[in-house]
């Protein structure tokens, strides 16, 4: 049974050198140190979670899956339910706003085509990307255009 | 009188393992292809025949035996030495009998094409059993391959039949059970380890059955497994097989890893390989290539697989190479192949469709590209490959630069 249960572990995807290299992006981009903590690196459930701060000024904070990071597209969540502009939880799957199912309350973006992945992108790049859908949602808040209005869909 | 109008066959094997034993008598199985009087009688029952099932008997002494009317076919063996002197009774009367070939004659026809006794020692792993992944399985064990680990945690379903080697009679089985039956129906010899799970979820398993493996078959139909094994072969030095087929089959990709090559991360990462074809709903929302905020409807009309005639010489093209690989450094008569296949991955069009749209009609294409031929290319280490580079260079978005495989046909690359 020890030895079925060794062989059922699940992967550590994110490697400690791939962690460190993330954060060296993070620091080439001067992303200050205290908008972001990786969490549960060498554990099987790693997640980063990273604030971000729209032209507007508000504040979100992702959280970004990393258990299978970066064979896989990592999960991304804004730690809350956002509401739409007719006011209802954006909770569903929809083209038209570039998000998938939310999982424990937090809506989902739908940041990465899965045609487009390669395990060389970085966790920064996904964060403007988010940083980028974050601005196409307070748009939409504005102004009840879908977010595919501002951003486009990837294969 | 001996019943002639009957055609048996004794596996050699179960004779020598009654003589290697004390038993004076033991039941075995008949299986009985009514109105074709074909007869297989074998000692273990067969979990693949599809005959009717009779209890037979294998026994020394044949007068108390013979009264048991129980059985209805009788295998008497007497242990003379150098080889045992069996007799066959049917119905209380003597009946001629064939056997089934011992290892050495099963795969004489490959004769001074294949070295047989070098690729029985050889394991494959194949990790995906679908279409692709169980018909290499079947040719490899044609080819004398002995040793095999499977890797699917799939079940056979209505939709597999058209192109899978499974028949009805497996629906709802284990694709695992259904390839391992199949492997042992060409080869009774082989030795198959089976894992129907899932190897993204159980690394140590993957690392060390690729360890063990000569080859290593992927043949999934997502990039996240493709890029898991593919870090596996990159640690333990093996080379690996990749294939699949684009959308609809109009063409497909063969990609072969070895030690110190470009791996699959560098191929994905250069941009080379386009949309992948997208075999069920299920697997598509499983990979993410179907996303979720996709209705049934419309994921369905996504699921555009091919025939089971297209994915063929996707297949054969890995098959070869895989034989090539497992025959290195012996005087096999595939040897001068190993001049021919030198490329790192392998393009294929069945039909001027998607990304071969733009592609030469095959009639006075001269050296144009066009469909039903091999292209080769030479891939290169990418720089600053996460998987098999020392220095990682992650993509921060900088380069601008986008790929968009939808629409790649292609273009810039050397095709040979």
């Amino acid at each position: 049974m020890k030895l079925l249960r060794i062989f059922l572990r699940r992967f550590i995807m994110i490697d400690y050198k791939r962690y460190k290299l993330e954060k060296e992006v993070f620091q080439k981009e001067k992303l200050p140190e205290a908008a972001y903590r990786f969490i549960g690196i060498g554990t099987d459930n790693p997640y980063l979670r990273i604030a971000a701060r729209t032209n507007s000024g508000k504040i979100y904070t992702l959280h970004i899956e990393l258990s299978s990071f970066p064979e896989s597209i990592p999960e991304v969540y804004v730690t809350k339910m956002l509401k739409d502009s007719n006011g209802k939880n954006m909770s569903g799957a929809s083209a038209q706003m570039h998000t998938l199912t939310s999982s424990g309350g937090w809506t989902r973006i739908c940041h990465y085509g899965y045609n487009s992945w390669t395990p060389m992108v970085s966790l920064f790049k996904i964060y403007v990307k988010c940083r980028l859908w974050l601005e196409a949602y307070e748009a939409h808040l504005k102004t009840g255009n879908t977010i595919d209005t501002y951003l486009v869909h990837q294969s | 009188m001996k019943n002639e109008n009957l055609i048996i066959y004794l596996d050699y094997q179960d004779i020598l393992t009654f003589c290697s034993g004390h038993l004076l008598y033991k039941e075995a199985y008949a299986y009985e292809w009514e109105n074709e009087n074909v007869i297989h009688i074998h000692l273990s029952k067969k979990c693949h025949q599809f005959g009717q099932m009779y209890p037979a008997l294998f026994a020394i002494d044949n007068k108390k035996t013979m009264q048991d009317k129980q059985f209805r076919f009788h295998v008497f063996i007497e242990k003379i030495l150098p080889e045992p002197s069996v007799s066959v009774f049917v119905d209380g009367v003597q009946s001629d009998f064939y056997y089934i070939p011992d290892r050495n004659s099963l795969f004489s026809r490959n004769k001074g094409l294949l070295e047989k006794d070098v690729l029985k020692s050889k394991k494959a792993m194949i990790i995906g059993l679908g279409s692709f992944g169980a018909q290499i399985a079947v040719e490899l064990a044609k080819a004398g391959v002995g040793k095999f680990s499977l890797f699917d945690f799939d079940r056979i379903e209505l939709h597999n039949l058209a192109r899978h080697i499974a028949t009805v009679n497996d629906l709802g089985r284990l694709k695992t059970d259904v390839v391992e039956d199949a492997i042992l129906g060409k080869n009774p010899y082989a030795l198959v380890d089976k894992f129907p799970i899932d190897i993204d979820k159980n690394e140590e398993l993957l690392s060390s059955e690729v360890g063990k493996s000569d080859i290593v078959i992927c043949a999934t139909d997502n990039n996240s497994s493709r890029l898991n094994l593919s870090k596996e072969l990159v640690k333990k030095n093996k080379v690996g097989i990749f294939g699949r087929a684009v959308t609809r089959a109009a063409g497909g990709d063969v990609f072969r890893y070895r030690p110190g090559g470009a791996c699959y991360a560098c191929l994905i990462g250069h941009g080379i390989i386009s949309k992948e074809e997208i075999s069920s709903v299920q697997a598509g929302r499983l990979s993410g290539a179907i996303p979720a905020y996709t209705s049934d409807e419309d994921a369905q009309a996504v699921v555009q697989v091919g025939l089971a005639a297209d994915i063929s010489p996707i297949c054969n093209m890995m098959i070869k190479l895989a034989l090539l690989e497992l025959s290195k450094g012996t005087e096999s008569g595939i040897q001068t192949l190993e001049d021919d296949l030198v490329y790192d991955c392998y393009i294929w069009a069945n039909r001027r469709e998607y990304n071969f749209k733009n592609w030469h009609v095959f009639y006075q294409s001269g050296a144009d590209r066009t469909i039903m031929r091999w292209y080769g290319v030479k891939v290169h280490k990418l720089d600053g490959c996460p998987v098999c580079s020392t220095d990682i260079i992650l993509d921060t978005g900088q380069k601008g630069e986008y790929h968009d495989p939808e629409n790649s046909d292609y273009e810039g690359l050397a095709l040979v």
